[in-house]
């Protein structure tokens, strides 16, 4: 694969939902076509019930497109099984959502190390501990690491969440509104927080917002509108 | 981190949802662990109780009617040498439950413990003097003190000449204490058949009047009983000597227990036998904890014990416990071979046929009633049949040769017609007589051989009379005795006074006892006829050539039947946990509901699982792991509650459930087998039942999951449901009109059927309502309680599980009801479980009258009036183990009727037969020689008294068919074994078997077949009794008190038949009971379902709260919702039982329990709704508008 291919390329992408009395059916993506190169940073923005969400979940696997293609690091997605799709979950993509989705049950390290356990060899999990240290001391948890979720601020619970959406090394993250929850100084840091990992990790970064502040961080920002993507003004 | 580490988090982090579905694995483990430990603990009092009815016995020889030398215990080492050199040793019984699984014995381990114990033991009445309370089917027991020490009665007084020490269940019943005074009736035996023409009547039972020495506890060796019944046995112990004495049989007994059979240890174990000997003694005694010192005696295995114990009775018996002597006898013949029973065994006479050089010659002697020529008659004489020199060689059959004496006496001559009555042996109390015709053949001089008065054999009560005025016969002397008859008597006793052929007498005379009264034997010509050693000789090679089993003395494995028994009894843990079933299914539902709420609530948790590459098989693995910490959990929670069930099920087994075991003694006994299988059971269920929640699991969009959805999108059931219940309702309509047109309406299992797709029907129907709710919109007015009711369709499925469960659990509860059984219900016809007779009677004593005829009734003091209208059906009883379910043993060999097959023609209602017409399913009990050995008037088939004729056969026999199926564990067209009274083994083929009667633990086979079995089994012992409905109690107390000395118990066939049928309606009420518990736990689970709904709701309900609505409307609104659910779950149940239930309703005279019926389903509603209204008190209650913001 050339480095200058993309690592990420949507190609005509449409979503459509049937009605439950099949009287019609809504399209929330309309012929989406999208290409995101490596290291990339990517800002979507839109109005809610834009589609946003849904074109992010359909990058991340999460749910399926009704027409198109997409295709990650050379490798068309929609070929693969669910459990190779979880597989490209587990090590190609990170996820970041609005809410921090963290096991109320296990500390922040652990938390941390869950996506660790998805992977079949047990030699992934060699190390994790040692990057999930560095990472957390990295955004500022390194005194919180062997905290629960419950102790934690909302702002540190989202940044948790951004350490385990990189624990795997992942190409590509995903973040679906990070800081919708957060309040203003938490959602400044946060976007903060993102951009630099993108440059330092080298991951590409899309993300989703209604945040301009944070979108105008980004590389690149596109708007998308009743289910078509377009620059953004 | 690892897996381990999140499911522990896990577990710990939800533990208080997970404690609801521990406690529900818990309680299915509890009921079903409990089953288990119910079925062991009722196993190990059987068990237990069949070691103490047999007092430490191993083996016992205990014939039904002969008698032996107490003597024969000691005449004999008790030593055995086996080719390997070891000794087969006698060796006292261990004490109760010691050893009894051991291989191996220690003869240190105790105290002296007799080897063998004689006994006397006898059927009695007894009755005590200061209450006049009386028991019949009593044991009297004669014994020694070999008895004491051998049953481990050491320390407990002993009966003396005036004394009798009893059990507990004799004082019981008779209300006697120590002290008092006892009288018992007991059963004088006869040497003899009591049938036999000839046999005495008078002196049948002697009364005894003895003081109470002490009662004997209950679970000692006084509760002696050989055979398997469902209570303890009534027994009383007199010194041995007092009893024979009193029944004419010094020196006499009739049961040698022996204790376990065992190698000597003169052989010192070598290498690894020595090393495993070691090993196998400290495992009893560290492990087992049985005590254990010194050198183990290896015990012999049964067919070893048996043959040793054949063995050495074979050598040391003597021909007075072989029942026969050996005379010196006049010429013909120096000596002769005679029995106190009259007739010889066919077996005796076969083994001296094998006697090499001897002549023998067979005698038959009989006596004549009348013998007449012309118009002269002379009364009671014997005649002998014989063939030379009594009878010349060549006599045809129809001559006869007349001593002087006679043939003047009758002025015959040569060529002169003959008559010659007599009467026929087997016609019992019958008294037939028959007549020969004869021709006088010669007439020969009363002397020499003619005068031989040795001839008459020992007819009881004739043979010491001193004159004809003293005989003690069965039969009156009707023919006049002349005073030349007397004269004759005097002088010359029974010499006979005519003879006949031997072929001749056979044809007339040859009985069941067997067709020979002596036999003489002549040595050698020229040999010293009395010569002692030729003496010795004969005895020895006759002794050895006859098998003491051919004369049914044999040894029975008592201890290992009575623990196979006891092992294969009816199965109580499968039982109970049938009975718990639905207790077990609502525990399980109501786990896996719980599971299900819980991993609903940790919907988001399993969307991030999966959102960070976990696959949906390893999201349910890491779930299914925490399920099966918690069915751990839950199982070893219920072991605990599994303890405490059983004893629960035990004291309600031997207080409110009795009627189902018949006893008020089960001792709690849990083995670590059924701890380990129940709880491993019990794990493994709730394991699959929660896998089966979550194979659903994860497969949801994560996307979904995050967003906290778990409802199932809107489904096509609705079609389904509608269809599925239409085709349920024509089936129902179908079988309903079916029954009506077969006339089928009282067809339980019909109308079960129909219930059970109503409730199908119902349910499908439910299913499409709830569907429906889903997809309409309001239509009209819209109210609160529609809103509620709208509700149920949120969580469709959910909805549908508790109707599911509630409909099914009323359905069954009240529908089980049908198959409660009512004796009252058409009692008196004869197509019913009475027969239609009206009582059934069981004597002590045999009855060898037939209460029919006038002179049977007479005999008991009975005029024509006393009983008008009555009609017996009598039987004769071969005693054997009670095959009822009152007894929960499986029975080895039960008891035997005989019957005439015509007399039960058109009684009871058969269930299944074997083959043959319907219409007359009793006469499958025919054999196709079976009336020849009841036919008065044909001559006896003598082929019968040989072994080649009957080795092979099998018996047809008809039993009840709760008797074949629980008690026997067999089913119509299976064989079991028996042995006959003449140690043959023969087969029974059940050929029918009778619906639910009062045949209850026995089986029938035709009387004919009975009496050629069993010959010595005289007379009848119980009966069954037509009576007009108007006096059967009149009729019960008059033949009570006219056949009081046989020991007669009337009861009302009705109660008899309702004591059985209190076995099944008690298990019966057992299952409702448990089911009911099942049902409070599923209505629990209804409350589950409510809180859950209501709590996932709180933020709607908050927004009801923001807009106005007040909290009890909220209430209202929840209660409307889930009373809907119940509503209509028990609305099905209660719909769907009542077809089922149409058969009882519809029957004239049936008593449904409604009151306990209404107040299981009103304490079934009043529980969920407590539940609902507790659960939506509990949801609605705190700030609902916070729940709001927090949405």
């Amino acid at each position: 694969m050339p480095l200058s291919a993309p690592l990420l390329k949507v190609s005509n992408l449409t979503k459509r939902y049937d009605s439950p009395d099949s009287h019609g059916s809504l399209t929330v993506l309309d012929n989406v076509s999208l290409e995101v190169g490596r290291g990339e940073s990517l800002a979507i923005v839109g109005p809610s019930g834009s589609g946003k969400s849904t074109l992010l979940q359909i990058i991340g696997t999460l749910d399926h497109a009704t027409t198109g293609e997409i295709s990650l690091d050379g490798k068309n997605l929609k070929e693969l099984n669910e459990i190779e799709l979880a597989a490209v979950r587990n090590q190609q993509i990170g996820f970041v959502f609005q809410s921090h989705y963290l096991l109320p049950q296990c500390t922040v390290l652990e938390n941390v190390l869950v996506p660790t356990l998805a992977g079949a060899k047990r030699s992934a999990r060699e190390g994790a501990g040692t990057r999930a240290e560095q990472l957390l001391k990295r955004v500022g948890l390194g005194q919180r690491m062997d905290h629960r979720p419950g102790e934690l601020s909302g702002g540190e619970r989202q940044r948790a969440a951004v350490v385990r959406a990189l624990i795997n090394q992942p190409q590509l993250l995903l973040a679906d509104e990070p800081t919708g929850s957060l309040d203003h100084a938490s959602a400044l840091q946060l976007g903060q927080l993102l951009v630099e990992l993108n440059q330092e990790e080298g991951v590409t970064l899309i993300i989703v917002t209604h945040a301009s502040e944070l979108a105008q961080k980004m590389g690149r920002v596109l708007a998308l509108k009743d289910g078509r993507l377009m620059q953004s003004p | 981190m690892t897996f381990w580490t999140l499911i522990r988090r896990s577990l710990r982090f939800h533990a208080r949802s997970h404690l609801g579905v521990a406690l529900g694995a818990a309680t299915g483990s509890a009921a079903l662990i409990g089953a288990l430990i119910v079925g062991d603990s009722v196993r190990e009092t059987l068990r237990m109780r069949a070691l103490q009815r047999l007092a430490n016995a191993y083996f016992a020889l205990a014939p039904a009617d002969r008698f032996f030398s107490p003597q024969l215990k000691y005449s004999g080492p008790g030593l055995s040498e086996e080719p390997q050199g070891r000794f087969l040793v006698r060796l006292p019984s261990p004490p109760f439950g010691a050893s009894s699984t051991d291989s191996h014995y220690s003869h240190k381990t105790l105290p002296p413990y007799d080897p063998t114990a004689m006994l006397l033991m006898l059927p009695a009445t007894a009755a005590s003097a200061s209450t006049s309370v009386r028991a019949n089917h009593v044991q009297v027991f004669g014994v020694e003190g070999d008895f004491w020490t051998f049953a481990g009665l050491a320390g407990f007084p002993r009966p003396d000449t005036n004394s009798v020490v009893i059990n507990n269940a004799l004082a019981a019943a008779i209300g006697a204490r120590e002290g008092d005074e006892v009288m018992f009736r007991v059963q004088r035996p006869g040497s003899m058949s009591r049938e036999s023409a000839v046999m005495q009547r008078e002196d049948q039972s002697i009364g005894l009047r003895l003081k109470v020495a002490g009662v004997l506890p209950s679970g000692s060796g006084a509760d002696l009983d050989l055979k398997a019944a469902g209570a303890p046995a009534m027994n009383a112990f007199v010194d041995l000597r007092t009893l024979s004495a009193r029944t004419g049989l010094m020196g006499r007994a009739n049961v040698w227990l022996s204790g376990p059979i065992g190698f000597s240890a003169n052989l010192q174990p070598k290498g690894i036998e020595k090393l495993v000997q070691y090993f196998g003694s400290l495992w009893r005694r560290l492990v087992a904890r049985r005590v254990s010192f010194g050198a183990p005696f290896p015990l012999a295995s049964t067919p070893e014990a048996l043959a040793f114990l054949e063995q050495e009775l074979q050598r040391d018996w003597t021909l007075a416990d072989a029942d026969f002597k050996l005379n010196i006898a006049p010429a013909p013949g120096g000596m002769e071979l005679r029995s106190p029973r009259v007739f010889l065994e066919p077996a005796v006479v076969a083994a001296s046929a094998q006697l090499g050089g001897t002549n023998s010659i067979s005698i038959l002697t009989y006596l004549a009633n009348l013998i007449s020529v012309g118009s002269n008659a002379t009364p009671y004489s014997m005649i002998t049949a014989a063939g030379p020199p009594y009878t010349p060689a060549g006599m045809r059959d129809d001559e006869i040769v007349l001593s002087d004496w006679l043939a003047e006496d009758l002025g015959a001559k040569p060529g002169d017609l003959l008559h010659l009555s007599y009467f026929l042996p087997d016609s019992g109390a019958n008294l037939a007589e028959a007549t020969n015709r004869f021709h006088v053949h010669s007439v020969v001089p009363l002397s020499g051989i003619y005068a031989d008065r040795t001839l008459m054999p020992d007819f009881p009560g004739i043979e010491k009379a001193e004159s004809t005025r003293d005989w003690d016969a069965a039969f009156p002397l009707v023919y006049k005795i002349r005073p030349k008859d007397e004269q004759y008597w005097k002088e010359r006793k029974g010499t006979p006074k005519a003879f006949i052929t031997l072929a001749a007498g056979q044809k007339m005379w040859a009985n069941r006892f067997g067709n020979l009264t002596a036999i003489r034997f002549d040595p050698a010509p020229g040999t010293p006829r009395v010569q002692a050693k030729y003496w010795d000789w004969f005895k020895i090679k006759l002794l050895a050539i006859l098998k003491p089993e051919e004369i049914g003395l044999r040894f029975e494995p008592v201890r290992e039947q009575a623990l196979k028994a006891a092992e294969q009894s009816q199965d109580f843990g499968q039982l109970f946990l049938g009975f718990s079933i639905f207790l077990v299914v609502a525990a399980l539902l109501l786990m896996a509901l719980l599971f299900q709420f819980g991993l609903e609530q940790r919907a988001t948790e399993v969307g991030t699982l999966l959102a960070l590459g976990f696959t949906p098989k390893q999201v349910r693995r890491l779930l299914l792991v925490e399920g099966v910490v918690l069915a751990f959990l839950g199982g070893t929670i219920g072991a605990f509650g599994g303890i405490g069930y059983a004893k629960a099920m035990l004291w309600a087994l031997t207080t409110v459930w009795r009627n189902a075991v018949g006893t008020s003694a089960l001792h709690f006994h849990a083995t670590p087998g059924s701890l380990v299988i129940g709880f491993c059971a019990s794990t493994i269920i709730a394991v699959i039942s929660i896998w089966l929640t979550l194979r659903k699991q994860a497969r949801r969009p994560a996307r979904e999951l995050l967003g906290g959805e778990v409802q199932s999108p809107l489904s096509r059931v609705h079609s389904r449901g509608g269809r599925i219940a239409a085709a349920a309702c024509l089936a129902v309509v179908g079988i309903i009109g079916w029954a009506v047109a077969k006339g089928e309406t009282s067809n339980a299992e019909v109308f079960f059927s129909a219930g059970a797709l109503l409730l199908v029907a119902g349910l499908a129907l439910a299913a499409a309502w709830l569907s429906s709710l889903q997809r309409k919109a309001s239509s009209g007015q819209f109210t609160l309680a529609d809103l509620g009711v709208r509700g149920c369709a949120r969580r469709r499925k959910r909805s549908l599980a508790t109707v599911a469960l509630l409909a099914s659990g009323s359905f069954v509860i009240l529908s089980i009801g049908v198959f409660r059984l009512d004796a009252n219900q058409n009692a008196s016809k004869r197509s019913s479980g009475t027969g239609g007779f009206a009582l059934i009677g069981e004597a002590t004593m045999p009855v060898v009258q037939d209460l029919n005829s006038q002179s049977g009734r007479e005999a008991f003091g009975l005029s024509a009036n006393d009983l008008t209208g009555v009609g017996i059906v009598q039987l004769r009883v071969r005693d054997g183990d009670e095959a009822s379910c009152l007894n929960l043993n499986r029975a080895q060999k039960p008891r035997l009727l005989g019957v005439r097959p015509d007399a039960l023609a058109g009684r009871f209602t058969f269930a299944k037969l074997l083959k043959g017409s319907p219409n007359a399913p009793w006469e499958l009990l025919r054999s196709s020689r079976g009336d020849e050995a009841l036919n008065k008037n044909s001559a006896f088939d003598q082929s019968l008294l040989t072994s080649a004729a009957t080795e092979t056969d099998e018996i047809p026999a008809i039993g009840d068919a709760n008797s074949i199926q629980w008690a026997l564990g067999k089913k119509v067209g299976d064989t079991l074994d028996y042995t006959d009274g003449h140690g043959r083994a023969f087969k029974l083929r059940l050929v029918g078997a009778v619906a639910n009667s009062i045949l209850q633990g026995s089986l029938i086979i035709d009387e004919a077949e009975f009496v050629k079995r069993f010959p010595s089994e005289s007379g009848y012992r119980m009966f069954l009794i037509d009576a007009p409905s108007n006096s059967v109690a009149q009729v019960s107390a008059t033949l009570s008190r006219a056949l009081q000395d046989t020991g007669l118990e009337l009861t009302p066939a009705v109660r008899r038949l309702n004591a059985f049928n209190a076995v099944q309606n008690t298990y019966l009420g057992t299952f409702q009971v448990l089911g009911g518990l099942g049902l409070l736990l599923g209505s629990a689970g209804l409350g589950v379902v409510v809180l859950r709904n209501v709590l996932e709701r709180r933020g709607e309900l908050g927004v009801l709260t923001a807009i106005g609505f007040r909290r009890r409307s909220l209430q209202k609104l929840v209660l409307s919702e889930h009373g809907a659910l119940l509503g209509l779950g028990l609305g099905i149940g209660i719909a769907a039982a009542a077809v089922a239930v149409l058969p009882a309703l519809l029957s004239p005279g049936t008593q449904l329990p409604y009151a306990s019926l209404a107040l299981t389903l009103g304490a079934v509603l009043l529980n969920g709704l407590l539940w609902t209204w507790l659960a939506t008190r509990f949801a609605l209650r705190g700030n609902l508008l916070a729940a709001l913001r927090n949405e």
